[in-house]
């Protein structure tokens, strides 16, 4: 009896906490949601949904996203939500638990499609995952827009437009200006240096693509000085020459865990041939400053350049540990889905938007161009 | 005749003083943490740095702490998948605390493993009142906790104040850095200290105390354990109380060192930990639990997580390497009891 009587409080408490967990969850993204009701019941006269086909009022867009780990996420929502409001359509934005559960993204592009609505921004973590949910959407004529890493390789015509950092320009960036800073040390070095590359994965086209773009526009640069170059660590990039000047070095870890990374850092800086590490996103940047602290490396033998901003990043930058990173501009990619979302929808002809990237070193990091896109 | 004296020799082994002290099964994975360190020594300098020994110290902490605990779920004859993620809930939720609302530091590294200790409670009840299966409760859990922390924080990642900052401070339990005199900070990984202090209190706990036997014979034997007038289901929360307390400290030692926390992560961790404990020989059927060997199986893993990168090998080698490490390490146990049976 007592036992019977405990487990039903039991159950009412587990109940009751799980309501709790909703309530506290309704503030938590009421900013989001409200915004997104409000704007619509503004605008929408329920009695002629049916008769709207020109008004954006009742326009519905999903935007699937790659989660919301990162406070970069957070600036994409801030101009998706923007934009909504001044066009005056509803949007969903949802991302997957963590950027490795490409499964859980693939079922939140499937429960969009199910929803049918106007337009889908879609930043797939893996296009070839995406590719059922794509041709449906074709099929059933919803319009898809790719943002921040787009849908590489998607099939032709799938994809109205895309609004993103042309991330493979963004790796040439940083390896342009972090070639200005270690030309010399490779200038005058008398045996092999070695550059390390660290990736979040290799599988999402915006982090490949930064990669590439950096070993790629690295590899140019030094050959254009007469050295050689060898690129090793990762199946994906490989290109090996032995007795090669400078060794490009990848890394990419098991899991997008911070421990991880921070081993993957940790190994590279400890190469005694180490001269440069750069991470080509936020979480690689974070695991690379993590993995100094116990080795503190950094901004005295081995120069760091990352992507990106949070707190750790700016203020690694600013103290000097990092020689600088590329900045890109998260508010414009999101003002831009939505944009480019309700165009499509309407029927309008759309192309890509390419929403560009800067550099940013200590001394320019408060510039008025600069300091609204570094996040905390 | 050859038998015989292959008999005696094994008898010889075993009866060793020291094979006795220490244990079979935690010889052999002490026997295979030294193999391991050495072989990943011979094939990488920069793996026989000082600053890779910390670096293995720094990930023996979250893992150990979340081990130590795990162990009385274990020994229970459970398991508690949630730890992983409570880990991550718990440092997620008291780092928001310090670091948006200004919450003082050591007030939340209490929180923090309170928050534990409350998952750890709401698994003991769920599985010693309401009888759930600990598998399911826990995996239950695992998803609230999940949950709960991305609720918290709104899905974003928490940066707990870095060391240079005042509120800092806490990074010392774990390491201390000592400046010399030419200027070079050396890190002196003081979280093993804790460690170790822990570990040697929750194996007294474990086998040398009314609670700790308790726990043990209800491993061994829920029902005889009953019928002897033992207040079953109460030794069963400690033990999950236990688990979820250490998975909150763990949540401490991973902010100290990792400094950054992602919602809805934390899955995996504690199959990290799992793995140490039954490496260390605690007997995943229940009834036999051992601190020191899981001790012994958290520094496998984590020289394992440390060194694999650090020999060269490409990230799903990495993972087969360690899967094969505790496939072969839990082959040893069990061909081993057989054979003294």
């Amino acid at each position: 009896m007592k036992k019977k009587l405990l487990s039903v409080l039991m159950c009412a408490t587990m109940v009751s906490a799980l309501v709790a967990g909703c309530g506290s969850k309704a503030p938590a993204e009421s900013t989001t949601d409200q915004s997104k009701t409000d704007t619509t019941t503004e605008t929408t006269d329920k009695t002629d949904t049916a008769t709207t086909d020109t008004a954006s009022g009742d326009m519905s867009i999903y935007i699937v996203s790659k989660g919301f780990q990162h406070q970069y996420w957070q600036a994409v929502l801030k101009g998706a939500e923007e934009a909504a409001k001044e066009l005056g359509v509803t949007i969903d934005f949802k991302g997957p638990d963590t950027e490795s559960d490409i499964a859980q993204q693939v079922q939140m592009l499937n429960n969009a499609l199910n929803n049918k609505p106007a337009a889908i921004g879609l930043a797939a973590l893996d296009t070839e995952a995406c590719l059922e949910g794509i041709t449906k959407a074709q099929q059933a004529g919803i319009p898809i827009i790719g943002f921040d890493s787009g849908v590489p390789g998607a099939p032709e015509g799938a994809i109205a437009a895309n609004a993103a950092t042309d991330n493979y320009a963004a790796g040439e960036l940083a390896a342009d200006e972090t070639y200005k800073i270690i030309k010399e040390k490779i200038d005058s070095a008398t045996s092999t240096v070695r550059i390390g590359v660290m990736n979040q994965d290799a599988t999402s086209e915006s982090i490949t693509s930064r990669g590439s773009g950096f070993i790629d526009k690295m590899k140019s640069l030094i050959e254009a000085d007469g050295k050689t170059v060898s690129i090793e660590g990762h199946d994906k990039w490989t290109n090996k020459v032995d007795g090669a000047n400078v060794i490009i070095d990848v890394a990419v870890p098991a899991q997008v865990t911070a421990e991880l990374s921070s081993i993957d850092a940790q190994n590279l800086l400890n190469k005694a041939d180490t001269i440069c590490i750069y991470g080509s996103n936020q979480h690689s940047g974070e695991g690379l400053i993590t993995g100094d602290a116990n080795l503190n490396k950094l901004g005295t033998s081995v120069v760091g350049v990352a992507f990106d901003s949070g707190e750790l990043i700016k203020s690694a930058v600013k103290s000097g540990k990092l020689a600088g990173a590329v900045t890109q501009d998260p508010v414009a990619i999101g003002r831009n889905v939505v944009e480019l979302a309700v165009k499509a929808a309407k029927g309008e002809s759309v192309s890509n938007v390419d929403t560009g990237c800067k550099w940013y070193t200590a001394d320019n990091m408060e510039d008025a161009d600069i300091a609204p896109n570094l996040y905390d | 005749m050859s038998a015989k004296t292959t008999e005696k020799k094994q008898n010889a082994f075993l009866n060793n003083p020291i094979v006795k002290a220490v244990g079979t099964q935690r010889l052999i994975a002490l026997l295979a943490l030294i193999i391991i360190y050495i072989v990943f020594g011979a094939i990488s300098p920069s793996f026989r740095q000082y600053s890779t020994l910390v670096s293995i110290f720094d990930a023996s902490y979250y893992i150990g702490f979340m081990a130590i605990g795990v162990t009385f779920a274990i020994t229970t004859g459970g398991i508690d998948l949630s730890i992983g993620t409570v880990l991550v809930c718990s440092s997620l939720v008291t780092g928001a605390l310090a670091t948006k609302y200004n919450v003082p530091i050591a007030l939340c590294l209490i929180i923090c493993i309170l928050i534990g200790a409350i998952f750890g409670l709401l698994n003991g009840l769920m599985v010693s009142y309401m009888g759930l299966p600990p598998f399911i409760a826990t995996l239950g859990s695992m998803m609230l906790s999940k949950g709960f922390g991305s609720i918290f924080t709104k899905a974003q990642s928490v940066t707990w104040p870095q060391a240079t900052e005042a509120a800092g401070w806490f990074r010392n339990i774990f390491k201390i850095n000592i400046v010399g005199a030419n200027g070079m900070s050396t890190p002196i990984p003081t979280g093993f200290i804790l460690l170790l202090i822990v570990a040697i209190l929750m194996a007294t706990l474990l086998n040398k105390s009314r609670p700790g036997r308790y726990i043990v014979a209800l491993g061994s034997n829920i029902e005889a354990t009953r019928l002897s007038g033992v207040n079953v289901a109460k030794w069963q929360t400690l033990a999950y109380i236990i688990s979820g307390t250490m998975a909150g400290i763990a949540g401490i030692a991973y902010a100290a060192v990792y400094s950054t926390l992602l919602p809805g992560g934390g899955a995996g961790f504690e199959l990290d930990a799992i793995a140490g404990v039954v490496i260390g020989g605690t007997s995943m059927s229940g009834g036999y639990g051992t601190i020191a060997g899981t001790l012994i199986g958290v520094f496998i893993m984590s020289v394992l997580k440390t060194g694999l990168p650090f020999i060269g090998l490409q990230t799903h080698y990495q993972q087969v390497a360690t899967g094969l490490v505790l496939i072969f390490a839990v082959f040893m146990d069990v061909a081993n009891r057989k054979k003294r049976n």
